[in-house]
C-alpha cells in the first residue's frame, strides 16, 4: 500500500500557494518535454542540429554587413563582428525562449484539457529548450575570440550570473504572456513585433555608449540592456556595465519573475476552460 | 464495508456563455470594452451562467466501480475533470483518497514527430510515471501493444490502431488506487476494447476504484455494479446498476437521436409511441432468440408530408447497427400523411443473439433524403443460453455435411453425409 495521499479538491480562492513541490515531483516531466522540444525542432532537417550555429552565425553576418561595415556604428573598439555576435547570442536566446514560452501553453492545448500536471512544466521547458542552442553558439563564440585573439579577463566568471539572469527574464517574460496567450491570441500575433522592436530598444547592433546620456536611466529600463552589456563585459572584456544599472536590471527581472508566477497561478485555474 | 476514498460534496461547474464572454474574446474588444465603460455608465451586463455540473454529492467506497451515465452534455466529463484536477469547481469540495490516475483519453501528448520508443517515455511522464517505471516496464509495453517492429519509426508512420495500442500499453501501466475512466474503451477495435475491459478488470481485482463513464450502457453493465445517473448536471439517481439503467432507458425512450442537428419543433413527425408486440397481441420488453417481434410506432404530423420513408433500425448496446428496415427500400409506398396515425412492422424471427437493443426511428424524405424525425424507440432484450456477441451478430443455423472416410478429395462431396442440425 503507497503511503496514503489525500487530495482536496475545492475552488482556490486569493493567490494560492506556489506549488514548488508538484513542480518538483514532476521534473521527470520536464526532462521529456524539454528533450521533446530539442527533438521536434531538428527533426526532417537535413542540416539537423547545425542550424543551432547557422541562425545566429547568419544574424551576426548581416549586422555586421549592415551596420558595421555600411553604416559604420562603433563597436566598443572591437571588431564588429565580435561585438555583434556577444550581443545576438543573448538576444537570440532570449527571443526565442520568450517566443516558446508565450505560445507553448496553447500548442499543448491538448494536454491542458486532458490531463492534470502542474502548468508551471510548460513553460519552463519552453525557457530550458533553447539553452542549447544558446550554447552551442557559445562555443563558435570561443573559436571567435580565438580567431580574433581575444583572450578572457576574470570577469568570465560571472557570465553564468548573466545566463541565469537571461533565463530568468525569459521566463518572467514568458509567465505572462503565457496566460495572456491562452485568453487572447493576439499575443501570438503581437509577439514577433514585440521582439523585432525590443531587439532595437536593445544595445545588440549598437553600443550603450551610442545612448545619450540623459536617455540612459530610461533606456536602462529595458533589462535586456545590462544582460547584453553584461555577456560584452564577461566575454570581450569590454568596460564594466554600471553597477546602478545592473541592479536595476537584477531587481526588475526578480520582480518580473515573482509576478510572473503569482500571476500565471491565478490564471492557470481557468487555462482548461477558455483554451 | 471500505473506507470512503471519493467524497464528493456539492460539487458544482459553472461556466459563463453567451455574448458577455464572446465580447472579451480579443484583445481589440477588450480594449474598445473598456474605452467604452469609461464613457457610458456601466451597465451591469446578464451573464448566461450555465452550470454544467450543480450540486453533486455522493461516496465511493473502496473498491466500488461505479459507472457514470447520462445524456450529451448532462456532466458526466466535467464530474471526471473536476475529479482529476484538470477544471477547478466553481463550488463545493471532493476529497480523494489514495493515488488517482485518469484516463480521459488515450495518447494525448504523443507527439507525432517523435518514435514510439520516444513517444513511450515521454507519454509515460504525462501520465504521471517516473522514468525508471517505464524504462523496467519498456519491454512489456512494448510487447503488449505488439510494436516491437516499428518501435523507433516516428508515430506519424502509425496506423490510428497502433497508435492508440501504444498509447493504451503505456497506460495499462498505471497502476492507480483510484482510477477516473472517461470513453476510452469506446476507442479501437473489438479485440482492443476486450483488452481495455481486461485492464478494467486487473484494476478491479486489485480491489482498485474505478469511476468510469460511458455512453455504451454495455461496458457498464459489465464493470459495474453502481452507477449514478446524471440529467443536466443533477444526480438523478445513484444505486444498484440495473435500476439505473432502466431509469435511463426509460428517460431515453422517444428521445432525440443525437446526431440529429435540427431542433425537434422543426421537425414535420414526431414519434409518438413505440411499442414491440408478440404474436399474441402482448406488449413486451424481454425476448426469447428467434422470437418474431411487431413494431408498433405510433406519429404525429404537424403538417402533411407527401411519401415519407419509415426507417426502423435495432442498434446493439454497443452500438453496432444490427440491421435496418426502410419502407422505401422494401416498396412500400406510404402516400400523403396527415395528423395522428400509426404503422405496423412485422420483423421476420430475427435470430440476433443475447443482449440488449434499442430501436431507433428515423422517418426521411422520399429517396433517402432530408431527416424529418429521428428518434430512440424502445429498448429490448433478447435471451439465450449460450449465443451471445462471441458468436457475431446473430445465429442462424447451417446445413451441414460432413465425411468420415479418410481419402475425401477436395471438391468431391458426393461421399459426404449429409447431417441433418438440430434447429436451435
Amino acid at each position: 500500500m503507497h503511503s496514503t495521499l489525500v487530495l482536496e479538491i475545492e475552488p482556490q480562492r486569493g493567490l494560492a500557494a506556489l506549488d514548488f513541490p508538484s513542480l518538483w515531483r514532476y521534473r521527470e516531466l520536464l526532462y521529456f518535454l524539454v528533450l521533446r522540444e530539442l527533438k521536434v525542432r531538428y527533426k526532417q532537417a537535413a542540416l539537423g542540429a547545425a542550424w543551432a550555429v547557422v541562425q545566429p552565425v547568419f544574424a551576426a553576418t548581416i549586422f555586421t554587413i549592415i551596420f558595421g561595415m555600411f553604416a559604420h556604428l562603433p563597436s566598443d573598439g572591437l571588431p564588429y563582428v565580435l561585438f555583434a555576435f556577444a550581443g545576438v547570442l543573448p538576444w537570440t536566446y532570449f527571443g526565442e525562449a520568450l517566443r516558446r514560452a508565450s505560445t507553448g501553453l496553447v500548442e499543448d492545448s491538448e494536454l491542458i484539457r486532458k490531463i492534470y500536471f502542474p502548468r508551471l512544466v510548460l513553460p519552463t521547458a519552453a525557457v530550458i529548450a533553447p539553452l542549447v542552442d544558446f550554447l552551442i553558439s557559445l562555443a563558435v563564440l570561443v573559436v571567435l575570440m580565438i580567431w580574433y585573439h581575444i583572450s578572457a579577463t576574470p570577469s568570465l566568471l560571472l557570465l553564468p550570473a548573466f545566463i541565469v539572469m537571461n533565463v530568468g527574464l525569459a521566463l518572467a517574460f514568458g509567465l505572462w504572456l503565457g496566460p495572456l496567450n491562452v485568453r487572447y491570441r493576439d499575443v501570438k500575433q503581437i509577439l514577433p513585433f514585440l521582439i523585432q522592436v525590443w531587439m532595437y530598444a536593445s544595445p545588440v547592433v549598437y553600443p550603450l555608449s551610442m545612448v545619450p546620456e540623459r536617455w540612459r536611466p530610461l533606456y536602462s529600463l529595458n533589462p535586456m540592456v545590462g544582460i547584453i552589456e553584461g555577456f560584452r563585459w564577461t566575454l570581450l572584456g569590454t568596460a564594466a556595465p554600471d553597477a546602478t544599472a545592473m541592479a536595476l536590471t537584477a531587481a526588475s527581472t526578480i520582480v518580473l519573475l515573482v509576478g510572473g508566477l503569482l500571476y500565471f497561478k491565478r490564471a492557470e485555474r481557468s487555462f482548461a476552460d477558455v483554451i | 464495508m471500505a473506507a470512503t476514498v471519493i467524497d464528493v460534496d456539492g460539487l458544482g461547474k459553472r461556466y459563463q456563455l453567451g455574448a458577455n464572454r464572446q465580447r472579451t474574446d480579443t484583445l481589440r474588444d477588450l480594449i474598445a470594452g473598456s474605452v467604452r465603460s469609461l464613457f457610458t455608465r456601466r451597465r451591469h451586463e446578464a451573464r448566461t451562467d450555465f452550470w454544467a455540473l450543480r450540486d453533486a454529492r455522493f461516496q465511493i467506497a473502496g473498491g466500488e466501480s461505479v459507472g457514470i451515465i447520462g445524456s450529451n452534455g448532462a456532466g458526466k466529463s466535467t464530474l471526471l475533470k473536476l475529479l482529476a484536477r484538470i477544471v477547478e469547481p466553481s463550488e463545493g469540495r471532493a476529497r480523494i483518497v489514495g493515488r488517482a490516475g485518469a484516463l480521459l483519453e488515450v495518447g494525448t501528448g504523443f507527439h507525432w514527430e517523435l518514435t514510439g520508443r520516444e513517444n513511450v517515455f515521454l507519454y509515460g511522464s504525462i501520465l504521471g510515471m517516473s522514468r525508471k517505471e517505464i524504462a523496467r516496464q519498456f519491454d512489456s509495453i512494448v510487447a503488449f501493444a505488439d510494436l516491437a517492429q516499428f518501435i523507433d519509426t516516428p508515430v506519424k508512420r502509425y496506423s490510428s490502431g497502433m497508435y492508440v495500442r501504444l498509447a493504451f500499453s503505456v497506460a495499462a501501466q498505471l497502476e492507480p488506487d483510484i482510477l477516473l475512466l472517461d470513453e476510452v474503451l469506446a476507442v479501437g477495435d473489438l479485440a482492443f476494447q476486450r483488452k481495455c475491459i481486461d485492464f478494467a478488470r486487473n484494476l478491479q481485482k486489485r480491489s482498485a476504484t474505478i469511476l468510469f463513464v460511458s455512453h455504451n450502457m454495455h461496458s457498464i453493465k459489465t464493470m459495474c455494479d453502481r452507477v449514478i445517473y446524471l440529467r443536466k448536471g443533477h444526480v438523478v439517481f445513484d444505486g444498484p446498476t440495473e435500476r439505473g439503467l432502466q431509469l435511463y432507458e426509460q428517460d431515453c425512450c422517444l428521445s432525440d437521436l443525437s446526431w440529429i442537428s435540427a431542433p425537434r419543433d422543426e421537425w414535420p413527425i414526431e414519434i409518438t409511441g413505440c411499442e414491440l408486440i408478440d404474436a399474441n397481441g402482448v406488449a413486451r420488453s424481454v425476448w426469447d432468440f428467434g422470437q418474431p417481434i411487431k413494431l408498433r410506432i405510433f406519429y404525429h404530423t404537424q403538417r402533411a408530408v407527401a411519401d415519407p420513408n419509415f426507417i426502423v433500425a435495432f442498434i446493439r448496446a454497443d452500438g453496432v447497427a444490427c440491421c435496418n428496415y426502410s419502407s422505401e427500400a422494401d416498396g412500400i409506398v406510404t402516400g400523403q400523411i396527415a395528423g395522428p396515425g400509426c404503422i405496423e412492422i412485422d420483423a421476420p424471427p430475427l435470430k440476433l443473439v443475447s443482449d440488449m437493443y434499442s430501436v431507433s426511428i428515423l422517418v426521411r424524405e422520399r429517396g433517402f433524403g432530408r431527416v424529418l424525425c429521428g428518434q430512440t424507440g424502445a429498448t429490448f432484450h433478447v435471451r439465450h443460453s449460450l449465443f451471445d456477441t462471441h458468436f457475431g451478430v446473430f445465429h442462424e443455423p447451417a446445413t451441414w455435411k460432413f465425411s468420415r472416410r479418410s481419402e475425401a478429395v477436395p471438391g468431391d462431396l458426393s461421399s459426404c453425409e449429409r447431417l441433418a442440425g438440430r434447429t436451435a
